[in-house]
């Protein structure tokens, strides 16, 4: 019920189209990047994937992040805007529910710009790599490997965008987040697993051994971060 | 007689723009845009000083490693996160007072709506020149971390500093314009926001087509590759081309401004 009230919340909002318009920008990354240099990529010798992986996916993650960090500020500016998150306090919906029926939406609409972009990956591999042979199942499962590596960084998102009022606190925190998680390099395995740099991860490239540590680890901070957020919400009058 | 009514009709509009900006500070005194300006100029320098001697290892550029510690450091900021915290200022000049309709009492006063946006973007660029400051004097004390920490004198001359972040934050002020431009216009504060931080991303990859003058998201970073070029071969080009630039930018300036001005609160007294 929270799930479809959520949905209707957010009609007029801009909520759907600012994820349709982010996934479509992220996904013309390789389009147009494999049209403009069609021999440089077209010449090496590795699988189709892992090239477009290589070239795109670093631009198309950190757009992707800042797509979640947008859409986590948005959902929660609605509430705090107009002072209509008081009126939800009154009302008797449990304000737990209301955070985990947010973090529904947002990765409901992350999975579809996440979509947008594997069709866009798949796309520049069919055309641009005609003459080799195209693993699409490794393809969706590199996919779902990154909607886990960004699990936690959305739950963060969420979890600041709840704390702030003012919404150039929790964009400017997200901001900067994504600025010094764009600056972790991936040689060190733990601290490139932490929000906002673990997207960067790219199945591929991460060791086989590695692969299932990875994951668990993004699902424990991500419970983590919805344990904070139920933390917080039981204590904050403390805080304000 | 008419001298002095001109003097005291221009000191009047002087004083107006001062109090109107004065104003604009008050505003967003208990906005914590404090903070949001000095984090990142703090933690981007705390890594470059520790991993100070990967400085040493650039002699296949023949680049200095102070050279090299000032550039690699400016960099992340220049292309991302000083226009970042402009769209972060923008969203917050727009929205510190639309709580309880607080703008609309601002726009019932008698008060010329240009003025007040220009105002508005001139406390913007303040915000910006503040945090060129920050990062200016971070930079010394990770520069001075990092002379502690390799036993090398990673401190460059104030002159050369400063007038580097000069170049950066002169490179900002198109950008300011368009980002204020879209702010006024779009009238959902994330949309403009996120098409603004959208448009930032790709700056790395158009700086080096032969279309950036035309796109001034790359400016600030286009500047600090510059002196890149000047300081190691063979990376980019060493003189900075005005030609196309300097009428582009100064369009951009004039149009984003001019459209900001002339729209500036037309939706809500619609």
């Amino acid at each position: 019920m929270i799930f479809a009230l959520e949905l209707k919340k957010l009609r007029r909002t801009g909520f759907i189209p600012i994820f349709l318009g982010g996934g479509l920008t992220a996904a013309a990354v390789p389009l147009i990047n494999t049209a403009v240099r069609t021999e440089t990529f077209s010449g090496l010798p590795e699988e189709p994937f892992p090239i477009l992986m290589d070239a795109n996916w670093g631009l198309m993650a950190q757009l992707t992040i800042l797509l979640v960090v947008c859409g986590c500020c948005l959902i929660y500016h609605t509430e705090y805007a107009d002072r209509g998150a008081l009126k939800m306090n009154t009302l008797p919906v449990c304000q737990t529910s209301l955070f985990f029926g947010k973090f529904s939406v947002t990765l409901l609409l992350t999975l579809l710009a996440l979509s947008l972009q594997t069709a866009s990956l798949i796309f520049s591999g069919i055309h641009w790599f005609p003459d080799k042979s195209l693993n699409l199942w490794e393809m969706i499962q590199d996919m779902g490997f990154e909607i886990i590596m960004l699990l936690p960084t959305l739950t963060l998102m969420l979890f600041t965008a709840s704390l702030f009022q003012s919404m150039w606190l929790s964009l400017g925190t997200g901001v900067i987040l994504t600025f010094l998680g764009s600056m972790i390099q991936e040689d060190h395995l733990i601290l490139s697993l932490i929000p906002f740099a673990a997207p960067y991860r790219m199945l591929h490239a991460v060791s086989p051994a590695d692969i299932s540590s990875c994951i668990l680890a993004c699902i424990i901070q991500t419970f983590l971060f919805g344990i904070m957020e139920i933390i917080y919400l039981h204590t904050r009058r403390i805080f304000t | 007689m008419n001298q002095t009514i001109q003097s005291a009709k221009s000191e009047k509009t002087a004083t107006g723009m001062i109090s109107l900006i004065q104003i604009e500070l008050i505003k967003i005194r208990r906005s914590h845009i404090f903070w949001i300006l000095l984090i990142p100029a703090v933690m981007m320098w705390i890594p470059s000083a520790l991993n100070a001697n990967v400085n040493f290892q650039m002699d296949d550029i023949g680049i200095m490693p102070e050279h090299n510690f000032f550039i690699q450091g400016f960099m992340g900021m220049a292309w991302f996160m000083i226009p970042a915290a402009l769209i972060i200022c923008t969203v917050l000049l727009n929205q510190t007072e639309r709580t309880n309709k607080g703008f609309l009492k601002m726009l019932s006063l008698p008060v010329n709506t240009g003025k007040l946006c220009l105002a508005k973007f001139l406390v913007l660029l303040l915000l910006m020149a503040v945090q060129m400051m920050f990062t200016i004097i971070f930079y010394y004390a990770g520069a001075l971390l990092a002379s502690r920490l390799e036993n090398y004198n990673f401190v460059l001359g104030f002159p050369y500093v400063a007038g580097g972040a000069a170049k950066i934050y002169l490179a900002i002020i198109p950008m300011a314009a368009l980002f204020w431009m879209l702010a006024v216009l779009i009238q959902t504060p994330v949309f403009s926001a996120g098409i603004c931080l959208a448009s930032v991303v790709p700056s790395v990859l158009m700086v080096n087509t032969r279309l950036w003058p035309f796109y001034p998201m790359d400016y600030p970073f286009y500047m600090l590759m510059t002196e890149y070029g000047k300081q190691a071969e063979h990376i980019f080009s060493t003189e900075i081309q005005w030609m196309p630039m300097l009428p582009v930018a100064g369009a951009v300036t004039v149009l984003g401004l001019l459209v900001a001005c002339v729209r500036f609160g037309k939706a809500e007294t619609r």
